[in-house]
Protein backbone atom coordinates (compact mmCIF):
# COMPACT_ATOMS: atom_id res chain seq x y z
CA UNK A 1 0.00 0.00 0.00
CA UNK A 2 1.38 3.22 -1.26
CA UNK A 3 0.81 6.13 1.11
CA UNK A 4 -1.32 8.48 -1.49
CA UNK A 5 -4.08 5.89 -1.56
CA UNK A 6 -4.42 6.79 2.26
CA UNK A 7 -4.62 10.77 1.74
CA UNK A 8 -8.00 11.86 0.61
CA UNK A 9 -8.45 12.62 -2.81
CA UNK A 10 -8.35 16.22 -3.93
CA UNK A 11 -11.37 18.26 -3.33
CA UNK A 12 -12.82 18.79 -6.83
CA UNK A 13 -11.94 15.09 -7.71
CA UNK A 14 -14.81 14.14 -5.03
CA UNK A 15 -16.90 16.89 -5.97
CA UNK A 16 -16.82 14.91 -9.40
CA UNK A 17 -17.74 11.29 -8.27
CA UNK A 18 -20.29 12.41 -6.34
CA UNK A 19 -22.13 14.30 -9.34
CA UNK A 20 -21.47 11.29 -11.57
CA UNK A 21 -23.44 9.41 -8.27
CA UNK A 22 -26.06 11.76 -8.40
CA UNK A 23 -26.33 11.88 -11.96
CA UNK A 24 -26.74 8.28 -12.12
CA UNK A 25 -29.18 7.72 -9.52
CA UNK A 26 -30.75 10.79 -10.95
CA UNK A 27 -30.78 8.72 -14.21
CA UNK A 28 -32.01 5.74 -13.10
CA UNK A 29 -34.95 7.38 -11.00
CA UNK A 30 -35.95 8.95 -14.05
CA UNK A 31 -35.69 5.84 -16.25
CA UNK A 32 -37.62 3.69 -14.10
CA UNK A 33 -40.14 6.48 -13.52
CA UNK A 34 -40.74 6.46 -17.29
CA UNK A 35 -41.41 2.76 -17.31
CA UNK A 36 -44.16 3.31 -15.06
CA UNK A 37 -45.66 6.38 -16.31
CA UNK A 38 -45.58 5.12 -19.88
CA UNK A 39 -47.90 1.95 -19.57
CA UNK A 40 -50.23 3.71 -17.11
CA UNK A 41 -50.24 7.30 -19.39
CA UNK A 42 -51.34 4.37 -22.39
CA UNK A 43 -53.79 2.83 -20.07
CA UNK A 44 -55.46 5.69 -19.60
CA UNK A 45 -56.35 6.64 -23.05
CA UNK A 46 -58.81 5.96 -24.85
CA UNK A 47 -59.48 2.00 -25.76
CA UNK A 48 -59.66 0.01 -29.41
CA UNK A 49 -63.55 0.03 -30.16
CA UNK A 50 -63.78 -2.76 -32.78
CA UNK A 51 -66.54 -2.33 -35.45
CA UNK A 52 -67.55 0.96 -34.23
CA UNK A 53 -67.70 2.53 -38.23
CA UNK A 54 -68.75 -1.08 -39.82
CA UNK A 55 -71.83 -0.60 -41.72
CA UNK A 56 -75.56 -1.77 -40.36
CA UNK A 57 -76.96 -4.32 -42.15
CA UNK A 58 -80.61 -5.77 -41.69
CA UNK A 59 -82.52 -7.31 -43.88
CA UNK A 60 -85.72 -6.66 -45.08
CA UNK A 61 -87.20 -9.64 -44.23
CA UNK A 62 -86.83 -9.21 -40.36
CA UNK A 63 -88.29 -5.76 -40.50
CA UNK A 64 -91.90 -6.01 -39.38
CA UNK A 65 -94.17 -3.64 -40.75
CA UNK A 66 -95.00 -0.58 -39.18
CA UNK A 67 -92.65 -1.72 -36.48
CA UNK A 68 -89.08 0.22 -35.98
CA UNK A 69 -85.44 -1.58 -35.97
CA UNK A 70 -82.98 0.55 -33.26
CA UNK A 71 -79.25 -0.25 -34.79
CA UNK A 72 -75.96 1.82 -33.33
CA UNK A 73 -73.98 3.45 -36.31
CA UNK A 74 -70.60 5.38 -35.53
CA UNK A 75 -71.54 5.33 -32.22
CA UNK A 76 -74.94 6.76 -32.95
CA UNK A 77 -78.20 5.02 -32.27
CA UNK A 78 -80.12 5.08 -35.62
CA UNK A 79 -83.75 3.66 -36.05
CA UNK A 80 -84.92 2.07 -39.27
CA UNK A 81 -88.53 2.44 -40.15
CA UNK A 82 -90.42 0.09 -42.24
CA UNK A 83 -93.76 0.30 -43.45
CA UNK A 84 -96.52 0.28 -46.75
CA UNK A 85 -94.53 3.29 -47.91
CA UNK A 86 -91.00 2.28 -47.78
CA UNK A 87 -88.00 1.97 -45.61
CA UNK A 88 -86.86 5.19 -44.40
CA UNK A 89 -83.90 5.57 -41.65
CA UNK A 90 -83.35 8.32 -38.69
CA UNK A 91 -80.69 8.73 -36.74
CA UNK A 92 -82.91 8.66 -33.08
CA UNK A 93 -81.36 11.18 -31.57
CA UNK A 94 -83.81 14.13 -30.67
CA UNK A 95 -83.29 17.58 -32.21
CA UNK A 96 -84.13 19.22 -29.43
CA UNK A 97 -82.14 18.20 -26.83
CA UNK A 98 -80.59 14.95 -28.06
CA UNK A 99 -82.39 12.09 -26.30
CA UNK A 100 -83.30 8.94 -27.79
CA UNK A 101 -86.66 9.57 -29.59
CA UNK A 102 -88.70 5.84 -29.10
CA UNK A 103 -91.10 4.42 -32.13
CA UNK A 104 -94.47 3.65 -30.55
CA UNK A 105 -96.66 1.42 -33.28
CA UNK A 106 -99.98 2.25 -31.74
CA UNK A 107 -100.51 5.89 -32.88
CA UNK A 108 -97.18 5.17 -35.00
CA UNK A 109 -95.37 8.57 -33.59
CA UNK A 110 -92.04 9.26 -32.56
CA UNK A 111 -92.54 10.08 -28.89
CA UNK A 112 -89.32 11.83 -27.22
CA UNK A 113 -88.81 10.55 -23.54
CA UNK A 114 -87.49 13.72 -22.44
CA UNK A 115 -88.97 16.75 -23.47
CA UNK A 116 -92.29 15.28 -25.21
CA UNK A 117 -91.42 16.46 -28.99
CA UNK A 118 -93.25 14.04 -31.22
CA UNK A 119 -92.53 13.39 -34.66
CA UNK A 120 -94.57 11.27 -37.78
CA UNK A 121 -93.28 8.43 -39.50
CA UNK A 122 -91.41 10.91 -41.73
CA UNK A 123 -89.54 12.26 -39.10
CA UNK A 124 -91.69 15.83 -39.25
CA UNK A 125 -92.57 17.45 -36.14
CA UNK A 126 -96.05 17.04 -34.62
CA UNK A 127 -95.72 18.69 -31.74
CA UNK A 128 -93.36 19.59 -28.26
CA UNK A 129 -90.58 22.10 -27.99
CA UNK A 130 -88.53 21.46 -30.89
CA UNK A 131 -88.77 22.69 -34.61
CA UNK A 132 -86.45 20.57 -36.86
CA UNK A 133 -87.52 17.28 -38.07
CA UNK A 134 -85.45 14.05 -37.33
CA UNK A 135 -82.16 13.88 -39.10
CA UNK A 136 -82.21 11.68 -42.32
CA UNK A 137 -79.55 8.93 -42.35
CA UNK A 138 -78.52 7.97 -45.85
CA UNK A 139 -78.88 4.41 -46.76
CA UNK A 140 -79.03 1.93 -49.54
CA UNK A 141 -81.22 -1.33 -50.36
CA UNK A 142 -79.29 -4.59 -52.07
CA UNK A 143 -80.72 -7.81 -52.30
CA UNK A 144 -83.02 -7.66 -49.96
CA UNK A 145 -80.63 -5.77 -46.76
CA UNK A 146 -81.14 -2.33 -45.97
CA UNK A 147 -77.28 -0.99 -45.61
CA UNK A 148 -76.32 2.09 -43.61
CA UNK A 149 -72.66 3.04 -44.17
CA UNK B 1 -32.05 20.80 -10.59
CA UNK B 2 -32.02 23.95 -9.16
CA UNK B 3 -35.50 24.64 -9.09
CA UNK B 4 -36.49 21.06 -8.27
CA UNK B 5 -34.60 21.94 -5.35
CA UNK B 6 -36.26 25.42 -4.27
CA UNK B 7 -39.71 23.95 -4.74
CA UNK B 8 -37.98 21.09 -2.42
CA UNK B 9 -36.69 23.99 0.50
CA UNK B 10 -40.99 25.31 -0.28
CA UNK B 11 -42.16 21.99 0.96
CA UNK B 12 -39.53 21.54 3.46
CA UNK B 13 -39.78 24.60 5.37
CA UNK B 14 -43.41 24.28 6.26
CA UNK B 15 -43.76 20.71 7.05
CA UNK B 16 -40.19 19.99 8.11
CA UNK B 17 -39.39 17.06 5.92
CA UNK B 18 -35.70 16.86 6.18
CA UNK B 19 -35.87 15.76 9.78
CA UNK B 20 -38.09 13.33 8.98
CA UNK B 21 -36.23 11.94 5.97
CA UNK B 22 -33.07 11.56 7.45
CA UNK B 23 -34.51 9.47 11.15
CA UNK B 24 -36.99 7.11 8.10
CA UNK B 25 -34.00 6.67 5.97
CA UNK B 26 -30.98 8.05 5.33
CA UNK B 27 -29.76 7.87 8.18
CA UNK B 28 -31.85 4.99 9.93
CA UNK B 29 -29.58 2.75 11.69
CA UNK B 30 -30.08 -1.23 10.98
CA UNK B 31 -28.58 -4.10 12.77
CA UNK B 32 -25.13 -5.35 10.76
CA UNK B 33 -25.96 -8.88 11.34
CA UNK B 34 -29.21 -8.12 9.02
CA UNK B 35 -29.05 -9.55 5.81
CA UNK B 36 -30.95 -9.26 2.70
CA UNK B 37 -33.57 -11.69 3.82
CA UNK B 38 -35.34 -9.15 6.22
CA UNK B 39 -36.60 -7.63 3.32
CA UNK B 40 -39.12 -10.22 2.55
CA UNK B 41 -42.04 -8.48 4.52
CA UNK B 42 -41.46 -5.00 3.16
CA UNK B 43 -41.43 -6.50 -0.22
CA UNK B 44 -44.23 -8.20 -0.09
CA UNK B 45 -45.88 -4.89 1.63
CA UNK B 46 -44.25 -2.82 -2.14
CA UNK B 47 -46.42 -5.96 -4.08
CA UNK B 48 -49.48 -4.98 -2.34
CA UNK B 49 -49.08 -1.62 -3.48
CA UNK B 50 -48.33 -2.84 -6.90
CA UNK B 51 -52.26 -4.70 -6.44
CA UNK B 52 -53.73 -1.87 -5.51
CA UNK B 53 -52.56 0.30 -8.03
CA UNK B 54 -52.92 -2.06 -10.74
CA UNK B 55 -56.06 -3.28 -9.28
CA UNK B 56 -57.88 0.32 -9.46
CA UNK B 57 -56.75 -0.14 -13.29
CA UNK B 58 -58.51 -2.99 -13.96
CA UNK B 59 -61.93 -1.33 -12.41
CA UNK B 60 -61.63 1.24 -14.91
CA UNK B 61 -63.06 -1.28 -17.10
CA UNK B 62 -64.57 -4.81 -15.37
CA UNK B 63 -67.55 -5.62 -14.95
CA UNK B 64 -68.56 -7.94 -11.84
CA UNK B 65 -71.56 -10.00 -14.20
CA UNK B 66 -71.69 -13.78 -14.95
CA UNK B 67 -72.50 -12.43 -18.59
CA UNK B 68 -69.74 -9.49 -18.83
CA UNK B 69 -66.95 -10.64 -16.81
CA UNK B 70 -65.33 -12.50 -19.25
CA UNK B 71 -65.98 -10.14 -22.46
CA UNK B 72 -64.81 -7.34 -19.92
CA UNK B 73 -61.06 -8.76 -19.17
CA UNK B 74 -60.84 -9.45 -22.61
CA UNK B 75 -61.74 -6.53 -23.15
CA UNK B 76 -58.92 -5.28 -21.06
CA UNK B 77 -56.00 -7.98 -23.13
CA UNK B 78 -56.96 -6.91 -26.30
CA UNK B 79 -58.00 -3.00 -26.93
CA UNK B 80 -57.01 -1.68 -23.92
CA UNK B 81 -53.65 -0.29 -24.62
CA UNK B 82 -51.18 -1.69 -22.18
CA UNK B 83 -54.31 -3.60 -20.85
CA UNK B 84 -52.42 -6.65 -21.08
CA UNK B 85 -49.65 -5.53 -19.30
CA UNK B 86 -51.70 -4.22 -16.32
CA UNK B 87 -53.85 -7.46 -16.41
CA UNK B 88 -50.72 -9.63 -16.29
CA UNK B 89 -48.74 -7.11 -13.26
CA UNK B 90 -51.84 -8.00 -11.36
CA UNK B 91 -52.04 -11.79 -12.27
CA UNK B 92 -48.31 -12.39 -11.47
CA UNK B 93 -48.32 -9.56 -8.68
CA UNK B 94 -50.89 -12.33 -6.87
CA UNK B 95 -48.31 -15.15 -6.92
CA UNK B 96 -45.06 -12.62 -6.22
CA UNK B 97 -46.90 -11.67 -3.00
CA UNK B 98 -48.06 -14.73 -2.00
CA UNK B 99 -44.52 -16.24 -2.27
CA UNK B 100 -43.04 -13.11 -0.54
CA UNK B 101 -45.46 -12.94 2.05
CA UNK B 102 -44.93 -17.27 3.01
CA UNK B 103 -40.84 -16.24 2.53
CA UNK B 104 -41.01 -13.53 5.26
CA UNK B 105 -43.16 -16.19 7.38
CA UNK B 106 -40.92 -18.70 7.25
CA UNK B 107 -38.19 -16.31 8.21
CA UNK B 108 -39.22 -15.32 11.54
CA UNK B 109 -40.71 -18.50 12.21
CA UNK B 110 -37.13 -19.88 11.27
CA UNK B 111 -35.22 -17.22 13.74
CA UNK B 112 -38.06 -17.46 16.45
CA UNK B 113 -39.28 -13.68 15.98
CA UNK B 114 -42.14 -14.31 17.25
CA UNK B 115 -41.40 -14.72 20.52
CA UNK B 116 -41.75 -11.83 23.70
CA UNK B 117 -42.41 -8.98 23.04
CA UNK B 118 -42.84 -9.42 19.51
CA UNK B 119 -46.11 -12.23 19.56
CA UNK B 120 -48.91 -9.91 18.45
CA UNK B 121 -46.52 -9.01 15.39
CA UNK B 122 -46.64 -12.71 15.02
CA UNK B 123 -50.86 -12.87 15.21
CA UNK B 124 -51.10 -9.83 13.05
CA UNK B 125 -48.91 -11.48 10.65
CA UNK B 126 -51.12 -14.42 10.31
CA UNK B 127 -54.42 -12.27 9.92
CA UNK B 128 -52.51 -11.07 6.79
CA UNK B 129 -51.12 -13.83 5.61
CA UNK B 130 -54.90 -15.14 5.51
CA UNK B 131 -55.94 -12.33 4.16
CA UNK B 132 -53.39 -12.39 1.61
CA UNK B 133 -54.74 -15.96 0.04
CA UNK B 134 -58.10 -15.12 0.17
CA UNK B 135 -57.82 -12.02 -1.63
CA UNK B 136 -55.81 -14.20 -4.26
CA UNK B 137 -58.52 -17.26 -3.88
CA UNK B 138 -61.60 -14.49 -4.73
CA UNK B 139 -59.20 -12.52 -7.54
CA UNK B 140 -58.88 -15.91 -9.33
CA UNK B 141 -63.17 -15.99 -9.63
CA UNK B 142 -63.19 -12.65 -11.37
CA UNK B 143 -62.36 -13.36 -14.87
CA UNK B 144 -64.84 -16.19 -14.71
CA UNK B 145 -63.57 -18.44 -16.60
CA UNK B 146 -63.53 -22.16 -16.93
CA UNK B 147 -60.38 -22.08 -14.34
CA UNK B 148 -61.76 -19.22 -12.21
CA UNK B 149 -65.49 -21.12 -11.96
CA UNK B 150 -63.77 -25.02 -11.02
CA UNK B 151 -61.26 -23.82 -8.95
CA UNK B 152 -64.39 -21.60 -6.87
CA UNK B 153 -66.31 -24.52 -6.86
CA UNK B 154 -63.32 -26.65 -5.40
CA UNK B 155 -62.14 -23.54 -3.02
CA UNK B 156 -65.59 -23.43 -1.21
CA UNK B 157 -66.46 -27.48 -1.01
CA UNK B 158 -63.40 -27.24 1.40
CA UNK B 159 -65.24 -25.85 4.17
CA UNK B 160 -68.23 -27.69 3.00
CA UNK B 161 -66.62 -30.89 4.63
CA UNK B 162 -66.92 -29.83 8.19
CA UNK B 163 -69.15 -32.13 10.12
CA UNK B 164 -72.75 -30.33 10.61
CA UNK B 165 -72.36 -26.48 9.77
CA UNK B 166 -69.89 -27.55 7.05
CA UNK B 167 -72.63 -27.30 4.41
CA UNK B 168 -73.88 -24.11 5.71
CA UNK B 169 -70.54 -22.56 5.91
CA UNK B 170 -70.40 -23.37 1.71
CA UNK B 171 -73.52 -21.65 0.79
CA UNK B 172 -72.68 -18.75 2.54
CA UNK B 173 -69.51 -17.93 0.99
CA UNK B 174 -71.34 -19.31 -2.21
CA UNK B 175 -74.81 -16.81 -1.12
CA UNK B 176 -76.59 -20.22 -2.23
CA UNK B 177 -76.14 -23.80 -3.14
CA UNK B 178 -73.94 -22.96 -6.32
CA UNK B 179 -71.45 -21.11 -7.80
CA UNK B 180 -73.64 -18.37 -9.34
CA UNK B 181 -73.60 -14.50 -10.51
CA UNK B 182 -74.40 -14.00 -6.46
CA UNK B 183 -70.85 -15.76 -5.52
CA UNK B 184 -68.95 -12.88 -8.32
CA UNK B 185 -70.82 -10.08 -6.90
CA UNK B 186 -69.63 -11.55 -3.12
CA UNK B 187 -65.96 -12.05 -4.24
CA UNK B 188 -65.69 -9.00 -6.20
CA UNK B 189 -66.75 -7.23 -3.11
CA UNK B 190 -64.25 -9.29 -0.71
CA UNK B 191 -61.53 -8.42 -3.24
CA UNK B 192 -61.63 -5.38 -3.98
CA UNK B 193 -63.03 -3.22 -0.81
CA UNK B 194 -63.81 -5.62 2.16
CA UNK B 195 -60.26 -7.87 2.64
CA UNK B 196 -58.21 -4.48 0.97
CA UNK B 197 -59.71 -2.13 3.94
CA UNK B 198 -59.20 -5.31 6.48
CA UNK B 199 -55.91 -5.56 5.34
CA UNK B 200 -54.95 -2.13 5.65
CA UNK B 201 -55.50 -1.79 9.13
CA UNK B 202 -53.92 -4.79 10.29
CA UNK B 203 -50.84 -3.61 8.34
CA UNK B 204 -50.66 -0.49 10.38
CA UNK B 205 -51.19 -2.55 13.29
CA UNK B 206 -48.25 -4.59 11.84
CA UNK B 207 -46.01 -1.66 10.98
CA UNK B 208 -46.63 0.46 14.28
CA UNK B 209 -45.61 -2.20 16.86
CA UNK B 210 -42.64 -3.30 14.35
CA UNK B 211 -41.76 0.66 15.25
CA UNK B 212 -42.11 0.03 19.31
CA UNK B 213 -39.87 -3.26 19.44
CA UNK B 214 -37.92 -2.41 16.50
CA UNK B 215 -36.05 -5.01 14.32
CA UNK B 216 -35.27 -7.85 16.20
CA UNK B 217 -31.74 -8.61 15.85
CA UNK B 218 -30.18 -12.08 15.12
CA UNK B 219 -28.40 -13.39 17.30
Amino acid sequence: MSETTHDPAPTHDRDGRRTFCKLCIGGLSVASAATVAYPVASFLGMPITVGANKPVAVPLSSLAPGQAHYAEFQGQQIVILSDEEGQRVFSASCPHLGCNVMWSPADALFHCPCHGAVFNSHGQVVSGPVSASLKKVPFEVKNGVIIVS
Amino acid sequence: MRLLGRIFDWFDERYELTPLIEKNVTHKQVPRTLGWSACFGGLAFLTFLVQVFTGMLLLMYYKPHPSAAWDSVTFIKSNVPMGWLVQRIHTVGANTMIVLVFMHFARVAYYKIFRKPRELHWISGVVLMLITTIMAFTGYLLPWTQLSYWGAKVGTEIPGAVPWIGEGIRNWVRRGPAISGETLGFFFSLHIWILPAVAVAFMLMHFMMIRRTGISRPL
